[in-house]
């Protein structure tokens, strides 16, 4: 009875909402004419009404819930793909690819920096709800949650293991991708996880002609390094692997005892298992105590000078803000002024505001600029020191087990596991 | 070298990577975007086919207003309002007499020796025999009045601010407000999208008022019933387009409407049946962005503008 009533209550809602959004379309009447005009497409889609927003938090913490469930409990690979084919289907083409989750955190960002813009309770949600999840059950939001990951992840063809060094070194990439979207989104200049989202154009049929050829080039490479954009660029992932590393449970190769049969060993796309260690080749291997200790005395000096960097660049990355560079432009070409195509310029001209005010606000931007690029410089630094130091670093292991940091939660290697439960 | 096929595949992708992310962020500056694809121009809609234009502009006036306000016609005379002034001019351009008022007043109506103006929510009748001005009841805060109809036994005001209509005796005590809504299907109601909302009383006893969203001129009755209605939505010459049009209107002395556009700022006329006849001044004779001229017409049909831009009265004349 209780059952049926909350089914009653839940459809009454639903009606409101929806009544809502139609009256308030037709609260005012079309004008009836044509000019022949042809109106410029929609950039991001339009936000949802009403309760929908709530209704993507939802299925996004189902399908969450469903990922964990398949990869620690079901131990199902069948359950995790068919589940990332449903996310594709809804966050990706349905939804058009927003809101996402990766580049929910430059919202935060931006909301902590800008008093004037704050985020909604479901964007929140989007960025919190799969780093709570990551810290409690490993990336599962990367194996079926995620519409970027499912689009690259159905066309992985022959997936080729990368050299260490080669890993090693392209997954540096996110951290100064991570680095320079919280600059950019602390400044208010750009979000720019959104905007060279490869695939976002593809879920909206509507991007620009290069854009499309950038997303299919990172699906044709998809097709032999798996995943490339998840593991070599994602910001997001960043925070995700921070997470993971720290999770509670993990998708585990085996289900019982491994009995290093190295069935699996070929299975992981991404590289992300980790192989039993021979303790007596480490030792062999030369003086790690060493280096450790030298690596880690560099540490600082990798910070100091990723922070030298940054404060160096720091112009040329402040030009990416629209004030800094209008303001640069019209004081080096003051002619561009009357050049009436320049849409940037007339709007500025045409918004009242007078060059002493842009300029003044372009030398706030640039010295926030130089603070937040110091800073990033130095988080980039600490980065690399701590990547060095981490090649130095032996963990006992006699088990092949996947890398709590960099592994997916896929679920492909459970399936070559030949342990039974 | 193993897989030396796929490799280089790859490195080539990594490049065609690079390079698009790269021009990509070079390339949205504002020196380097493209001429806006999407302009929206009405230039197109500003040519007017020259067999169309059945007046002449013979003369203008140069009123002296820093901010004119509204023009109407009574007897052949000229009532100009401005700053805080109603002028009285003859046909010819001469001024004839001032007054001077309380309130920098928005319109007037002139009618039976009465000028009735309103400044904001704000109603005022002078007396021209006894040269005494009293004030009526002002509306509700939110009220805007835009346009003032009288005959001898009632007085309307168009009310932007509450989209509404409010029928006054001669006395000023008021009688009822109606608000344009019809049956089921028939018509919206007032859409007042900004502050136009314009109403005339024909010399056949008729109130007409426009419906400015709608592109309408209605026909009501005095309690506020719908009686008949025309109009012409369109970016054509003969239609209204943007949010909200006619301007302005009036009534030539065989009833035929005249009307007065923003936006595309243009007179036309147009029959008693609502059909297109022709136009009286292009969107050539107005400034750039300019502002929808205030409208009244003599007994000969002339057509006299209020251009608030050049601050001039323009005299517009038929051309047989």
């Amino acid at each position: 009875m209780k059952r049926k009533l909350l089914y009653i209550f839940l459809t009454f809602i639903f009606c409101i909402t929806a009544l809502t959004s139609y009256s308030q379309q037709q609260r005012f009447p079309k004008p009836e004419f044509s000019s022949g005009y042809e109106q410029p497409d929609v950039v991001t889609p339009e936000p949802r009404s009403g309760g929908f927003e709530y209704l993507d938090v939802a299925v996004l913490l189902v399908v969450l819930s469903l990922a964990a469930w398949f990869a620690l409990r079901k131990r199902s690979r069948q359950g995790i793909l068919w589940l990332s084919v449903f996310t594709l289907v809804y966050f990706g083409f349905y939804r058009n690819g927003c809101i996402c989750s990766v580049g929910s955190f430059q919202n935060i960002t931006l909301s902590f920096f800008d008093a004037g813009y704050s985020v909604s309770i479901s964007t929140l949600l989007f960025f919190l709800l799969p780093l709570i999840f990551a810290l409690f059950f490993g990336r599962v939001f990367c194996a079926g949650a995620c519409p970027l990951g499912a689009i690259q992840d159905l066309l992985i063809v022959k997936p080729l293991s990368l050299p260490k060094w080669l890993n090693k070194t392209l997954g540096l990439i996110p951290y100064i991708y991570l680095a320079l979207a919280v600059l950019f989104a602390a400044t208010g200049t750009d979000f720019i996880v959104c905007r060279y989202d490869p695939f976002v154009g593809i879920f909206r049929m509507d991007a620009k002609f290069h854009m499309i050829v950038l997303g299919i080039s990172f699906l044709l490479m998809g097709m032999f390094v798996a995943r490339p954009y998840c593991r070599f660029l994602c910001p997001y992932g960043v925070l995700l692997s921070w997470m993971s590393r720290f999770s509670k449970w993990h998708l585990t190769i085996t289900p019982s005892l491994c009995i290093k049969c190295k069935l699996c060993t070929t299975s992981c796309p991404f590289d992300a298992i980790d192989f039993p260690v021979n303790e007596k080749e480490i030792v062999q291997s030369g003086p790690g105590t060493k280096k450790f200790i030298v690596y880690a005395m560099l540490i600082p000096l990798w910070i100091v000078a990723g922070a030298f960097v940054g404060e160096r660049s720091h112009l040329y990355l402040s030009r990416a803000n629209q004030n800094v560079y209008l303001a640069e432009l019209l004081i080096s070409d003051p002619e561009i002024k009357n050049d009436p195509d320049n849409i940037d310029v007339q709007t500025f001209l045409e918004s009242g505001k007078t060059m002493e005010t842009l300029v003044e606000e372009a030398e706030v931007m640039r010295g926030q600029f130089k603070t937040g690029s110091m800073i990033a410089g130095g988080f980039i630094g600490l980065v690399i020191g701590l990547t060095l130091i981490n090649t130095t670093v032996f963990r006992k292991r006699q088990d092949y087990v996947p890398h709590r940091g960099n592994c997916l939660s896929c679920g492909r290697c459970m399936d070559y596991c030949p342990v039974e439960k | 070298m193993k897989n030396k096929g796929i490799t280089i595949f790859l490195i080539a992708l990594a490049v065609i990577i690079v390079i698009i992310i790269v021009n990509e962020y070079l390339s949205d500056k504002p020196d380097k975007g493209k001429p806006n694809p999407y302009q929206y121009s009405v230039e197109e809609f500003k040519k007017i086919d020259p067999s169309l234009i059945r007046y002449k502009e013979s003369v203008n006036f140069r009123i002296g207003f820093d901010n004119p306000a509204a023009i109407a016609i009574y007897n052949d005379t000229i009532y100009a309002a401005g700053d805080d002034i109603i002028k009285i001019i003859d046909l010819k351009g001469t001024l004839s007499g001032q007054i001077n008022l309380p309130v920098s007043p928005h319109t007037l109506k002139v009618f039976n020796d009465k000028i009735f103006f309103a400044a904001g929510n704000r109603l005022f009748v002078y007396n021209m025999s006894d040269e005494s001005t009293s004030e009526w009841e002002p509306l509700e805060e939110l009220s805007f009045i835009t346009a003032i109809a009288a005959n001898a036994n009632d007085i309307f005001i168009a009310d932007a601010g509450n989209r509404r209509v409010v029928r006054y005796s001669p006395e000023g005590h008021l009688i009822s407000v109606f608000d344009g809504k019809a049956e089921e299907g028939a018509l919206h109601g007032f859409i007042i999208p900004s502050a136009y909302f314009d109403i005339e009383i024909n010399d056949e006893g008729k109130l007409w008022i426009v419906n400015p969203g709608m592109h309408s001129l209605e026909n009501y009755t005095f309690e506020g019933q719908l009686r008949s209605h025309w109009k012409h939505a369109s970016m054509k010459t003969e239609g209204f387009s943007g949010c909200c049009n006619p301007a302005f209107f009036t009534f030539l002395s065989d009833g035929r409407f005249v009307t007065s556009e923003k936006g595309l700022v243009r007179i036309k006329t147009y029959k008693v049946s609502g059909e297109f006849e022709g136009v009286v001044a292009a969107p050539d004779k107005f400034i750039e962005d300019g502002h929808a001229p205030d409208i009244a017409a003599d007994s000969k049909n002339n057509i006299y503008a209020m251009d608030f831009d050049k601050k001039v009265i323009r005299v517009f004349n038929p051309v047989d």
